[in-house]
């Protein structure tokens, strides 16, 4: 929102008031610092608009299922030959091979076990990160650190970042949505803004706890208001909020109320408008698992995240977590595993 | 992007190797070069090591080089310099860092660098720069300054203010009217909006001593001690549940938000108060025993990884945790920094870290580090229940020893189980407060680069060295030092502990401090805008017995307090950002008296104080993994009492800018953002408060509509409507009905809703939330 300067601002005042402008260009300041002090410029162009974030919550084994380790195989039921670790989450037995098959797909040749005949066929798009580490083996520090960088401190999510460089594309829109979140483990924490302006946070429609289907935006529509009274309603609060500015002189803070109630009405048809899905065709819909109870929920997440990105939100973040951690196997492993990928991988289920 | 023009000169400006080039180039060192230096060559040519005779954490020692006597730069020769052919592992006999070569981007920094002259800025921490930072040294008490308009001021907090306005040539804007002035002072303290009846009766007090009556009697209604409790609880990071990780509730969190809030209403003297949360456990033995128990609350409250695998690790960090908030809390420091390497700001070493770490080592906070781990919390009994707790125990053990000689099978045995099960049942509980005790007395090892798996050598417990009486406090053996560490704090020559205070009952009196940041009084905080002032304030602190309500009768009775907030071009041109005081800011409410504002308004909060209105029991998740919250915030309560849930705070805290309740803070934000329009426009509680007023409007049979649009205007701004505006309200009304004819054929609700809707309006408006 731009607001309109009447009278003379500090220069902190204009970096806070212009929050999104610093932003997007130190952002774009930052990736240029960051490639000249390499000395050398990044191998392809940075092409990315947007972000879809499928957040599924857990940790499934890389070794069950994109990382086969073949010396398992060899020493099952040995003892770990190295040095365990100073500290362990639980106490530990002895080496376990994958109770699952790999084999090779794609032109990449990239190894995926039989848990995703699905994921299988397309990981020539897919990008694999085989190298990560993580240093809090506990659900709410990883999470945390997922999302923030940190499991110790209050720090800015992920999309609060993304939003903060890029702003966004739609007027009407947040810059950062996310569907379903999980309210435990760092909770607000992984769609929140910590020090960046506060319009960078994620805006959540729905927790993981409801259907993606029956999930809402907070206060996005009033059930005794009719839309038409509601307008009259709003204009006569403009009226008083345009005398009470008369009467105070100029004043950034309550110009940009002022406007964000007329921002808010406009979300409140053009949010909706995104999750309607009844012009979405069967095939659309089958494509992303909508007819199937089993990938249903996710697939709805993954849909609406797409038309979010569709109409310019920068940052759209699904979260695949329901009654249960997904992915959380101490022990059953081969029922636990099995069960999961089934409701996560949309559109096709894996089982 | 009409504002870009704006911003891009300054943007550049601020991006841009500043014109002097040793900023620049202590910037680049200080981001680049320290850090890397700190973290490769220091463990072994730093303070602990010196392998080779070389040290190269100083400007002397990299000049000074080591036993090859050759010098690390070659002036000139840059690119032949022994560092830099080190570095770059040049040739076999000289690689550094032995272990590996370090990134090409590293080397070229350190290459830069050298090019550049290898610029090594100090770190700020001998005595006298300390010495020469404004907070560090005492305050002074310097004369009240002399004033041309001697009449306009009316105490001597006023002349400091005039003082400067007269050197600026500004004038000071025209006081606020009385209507005005009643909402600003009524809402600051006590949080709460003055009812139609407070408004008519000081509109028609003309005694000359009318507004120092009515701000007696605000800061002796108990609703003062809500306001500025909370006000505390933002600094003291006050919370329901843990948060972070594992996120448990606090269940007895209460306990000591219910204290704060006695201790300020009863104006408990700030040096007794800061005691009491700090080492309220060692202090004798007497009735006040239990309150200073929950008082040591504050220092358990911080937010844990409950399920920190690394048991030593979670210790570490909750004692940093706690080393933060007494640091932030009562000194405006941020201490934290000095866990890793010496504070690279302020006059904070390592050993001033670990001096503090070695009291909080030897505190009990935790009754057991294992995962999902738990804090201690004090049995808090009073005599009668430990006495009935103690008798049951007995019985207990007489029952169980009279079982044990029974033979095993019997109708004697199968009784006597029965009566001790119905026993056990019926136990006595005894009321437990998260706090603190003394554990064992030890002294922290000083961790290299804060890291536990790498201790060094022990650090004797002891406080600030940079401040008078913290290098080597004398400590009892047998206690853990926080006593000491306490009333080193609350000592009325500190020269922190009072300023910072005076400073935050300023910034929550004026929307911003003396010293802008409030939270950090070190060498990258703001200079105080009135220096002389805020010391000033110090000393009457300090000489009024550390009275609170006597600082803010002192601010609230000044002239400066009681100025309107329009100001005229002039001042604004000549001091646009008021740092002068010259006319009152504007302010938004904070999310606590927007809700209680609300409730007020319509004649909806109940006043009952204190309790909790937690529905999860003690330790028990607020979520587990279904992201259910059941948490409820429907109570009429006010909002000091509503759960305070980290992660999950409820969304009138979230929305309008409460603290995250994870660190201390002593200042809000003030954001707009159109999710607070959702809220006012959508929400239960505004529709529902809408309603309600609504409904004691159209009770008022005695008014007409005009009437009750002058009573709707006076509870909702406390002002009667002037102009056209009681004409707008009525209008209003009559369309709302008239748009309803065809919906809704009873005209009862029709003329119900359409105040309603009015309503609503009036409440959601900026006037209702802005204070002038």
């Amino acid at each position: 929102m731009i607001a309109h300067f009447h009278q003379p601002l500090t220069r902190r005042e204009l970096l806070r008031q212009s929050a999104l402008g610093f932003g997007s260009l130190a952002f774009t300041s930052l990736l240029a610092d960051t490639a000249a002090a390499a000395g050398k410029t990044p191998h392809f162009p940075a092409r990315a608009k947007r972000v879809i974030f499928m957040f599924m919550k857990g940790g499934p084994s890389a070794i069950d299922t994109f990382d086969p380790k073949p010396a398992l195989d060899r020493d099952h039921g040995k003892p770990y030959p190295g040095q365990k670790p100073r500290v362990q989450f639980a106490a530990t037995g002895t080496l376990l091979r994958s109770p699952w098959k790999f084999k090779q797909y794609g032109q990449s040749g990239c190894p995926v076990s039989e848990l995703f005949p699905h994921v299988a066929k397309c990981v020539d798009d897919i990008c694999f990160v085989h190298s990560m580490h993580g240093t809090n083996p506990a659900h709410g520090g990883a999470v945390l650190k997922l999302h923030t960088g940190s499991d110790n401190f209050v720090r800015p999510s992920m999309g609060a970042w993304v939003a903060y460089g890029l702003g966004t594309e739609n007027a009407n829109l947040p810059a950062f949505i996310t569907i379903c979140p999980t309210l435990a483990h760092g909770g607000v924490n992984n769609w929140g803004s910590a020090f960046l302006p506060a319009d960078c946070a994620g805006l959540p429609i729905g927790n993981a706890s409801v259907p993606a289907a029956e999930a809402k935006v907070r206060y996005l529509s009033n059930a005794k208001l009719p839309r038409d009274l509601q307008r009259r309603q709003l204009d006569l609060l403009a009226e008083l909020n345009r005398d009470h500015l008369t009467a105070t002189g100029p004043d950034l803070a309550l110009e940009g109320r002022l406007h964000s109630f007329e921002l808010a009405y406009r979300m409140q048809t053009a949010i909706p408008a995104v999750e309607d899905l009844s012009r979405e065709t069967p095939a659309t819909k089958q494509l992303y698992g909508l007819d199937d109870p089993v990938t249903a929920n996710f697939g709805r997440q993954l849909l609406l995240a797409r038309r979010f990105a569709e109409r310019g939100v920068r940052f759209v973040q699904a979260t695949f977590s329901d009654q249960l951690v997904q992915w959380d196997q101490h022990s059953n492993l081969k029922k636990g595993t099995r069960r999961t990928p089934a409701r996560s991988t949309a559109p096709s289920p894996d089982y | 992007m009409t504002h870009l023009s704006l911003v891009t000169p300054l943007l550049a400006a601020l991006l841009a190797p500043t014109a002097d080039p040793s900023a620049g180039e202590v910037r680049f060192f200080e981001t680049k070069i320290r850090p890397l230096l700190a973290a490769h060559c220091f463990s072994c040519h730093g303070p602990d090591k010196q392998k080779g005779n070389l040290r190269l954490d100083s400007a002397e020692a990299f000049r000074r080089g080591g036993a090859s006597g050759e010098p690390l730069v070659s002036p000139g020769q840059p690119d032949r310099s022994l560092f830099l052919r080190a570095v770059r592992h040049e040739s076999d006999d000289l690689k550094m860092p032995p272990k590996g070569r370090l990134k090409d981007a590293d080397v070229a920094d350190l290459t830069r660098w050298v090019k550049a002259g290898a610029a090594f800025p100090r770190v700020v921490k001998a005595a006298g720069d300390a010495e020469r930072h404004w907070a560090f040294a005492r305050p002074a008490d310097a004369p009240v300054p002399a004033v041309q308009d001697a009449t306009w001021a009316v105490n001597a907090l006023d002349r400091f203010l005039l003082a400067a306005m007269e050197t600026k040539g500004v004038r000071p804007a025209a006081d606020a009217d009385r209507r005005t002035l009643l909402r600003r002072v009524a809402y600051d303290l006590t949080g709460l909006p003055p009812t139609p009846d407070e408004v008519a009766a000081f509109e028609a007090d003309r005694r000359p001593d009318a507004y120092e009556r009515l701000v007696d009697r605000l800061l002796a209604s108990p609703a003062y001690g809500e306001r500025w409790g909370r006000h505390w609880l933002d600094v003291a990071r006050y919370a329901d549940s843990n948060g972070l990780d594992e996120n448990v509730a606090h269940g007895n969190a209460w306990r000591y938000r219910d204290w704060v809030i006695a201790a300020v209403n009863r104006d408990m003297r700030f040096d007794d108060f800061l005691v009491a949360q700090i080492a309220g456990d060692l202090l004798p033995a007497d009735e006040r025993r239990t309150d200073r128990l929950i008082a040591t609350g504050f220092l358990a409250l911080g937010p844990k990884v409950l399920a920190e695998v690394d048991e030593r690790k979670m210790e570490l960090d909750i004692v940093d945790e706690q080393i933060d908030i007494v640091g932030r809390a009562f000194l405006g420091l941020t201490l934290g920094c000095a866990r890793c390497h010496d504070h690279k700001f302020d006059p904070v070493p390592m050993e001033d870290y670990y001096g503090l770490a070695g009291v909080f080592l030897s505190t009990r906070t935790m009754e057991s580090f294992k995962k999902v781990a738990r804090w201690h919390e004090n049995p808090i009994g009073t005599p009668e229940q430990l006495r009935q707790k103690a008798d049951h125990d007995a019985r207990v053990t007489t029952m169980k020893a009279r079982i044990g000689k029974l033979p095993a099978k019997g109708d004697d045995r199968k009784r006597l189980t029965a009566e001790l099960a119905a026993l056990e049942k019926a136990a006595v509980e005894i009321p437990t407060a998260m706090g603190v005790v003394d554990g064992k007395p030890t002294d922290a090892p000083l961790l290299r680069r804060g890291n536990h798996l790498t201790p060094g050598k022990s650090v004797p417990r002891r406080f600030l060295a940079v401040l008078p009486g913290g290098a080597a406090p004398r400590l009892p053996a047998d206690h853990s030092g926080r006593l000491e560490l306490a009333r080193w704090l609350a000592d009325p020559a500190h020269p922190l502990t009072a300023r910072v205070l005076v400073n935050r009952l300023w910034r929550w009196h004026f929307g911003r401090g003396l010293v802008r940041s409030v939270d950090n009084f070190g060498l990258l905080g703001e200079k105080p805008t009135h220096p002389e002032l805020l010391d000033h304030l110090a000393h009457r602190l300090v000489e009024s017995g550390w009275s609170l309500k006597s600082l803010h009768r002192r601010i609230v009775l000044s002239h400066a307090y009681r100025l309107s907030s329009a100001a005229s071009e002039e001042a604004v041109r000549l001091d646009p950002d008021n740092r002068l005081y010259a006319r009152m800011p504007l302010r938004r409410l904070e999310a606590e008296a927007i809700r209680d504002g609300l409730l007020a308004a319509t004649d909806g909060l109940d006043r009952t104080m204190g309790g909790s209105l937690l529905h999860v029991k003690n330790r028990d998740y607020f979520f587990d993994h279904t992201s259910k919250d059941n948490t409820r915030y429907d109570s009429p309560r006010r909002a000091v009492y509503l759960p305070v849930v980290r992660n999950n705070l409820y969304d009138v805290f979230g929305l309008f800018d409460a603290t995250d309740a994870t660190v201390s803070s002593g200042d809000r934000a003030t954001t707009t953002v159109a999710t607070q329009a959702l809220f006012a426009m959508n929400s239960d509680l505004i529709v529902s408060s809408a309603d309600r007023l609504a409904g004691t409007l159209l009770g008022r049979v005695d008014l007409d509509d005009r009437g009750r649009a002058g009573l709707l205007y006076l509870k909702a701004y406390g002002r009667p409507p002037a102009g056209g505006e009681a004409d707008r309200v009525t209008g209003a009304v009559a369309a709302f009905d008239a748009a309803l004819t065809a919906t809704e054929p009873d005209a009862t609700q029709r003329r119900r809703r359409a105040w309603a809707w009015v309503c609503h309006a009036v409440l959601s408006a900026n006037e209702f939330i802005t204070i002038r």
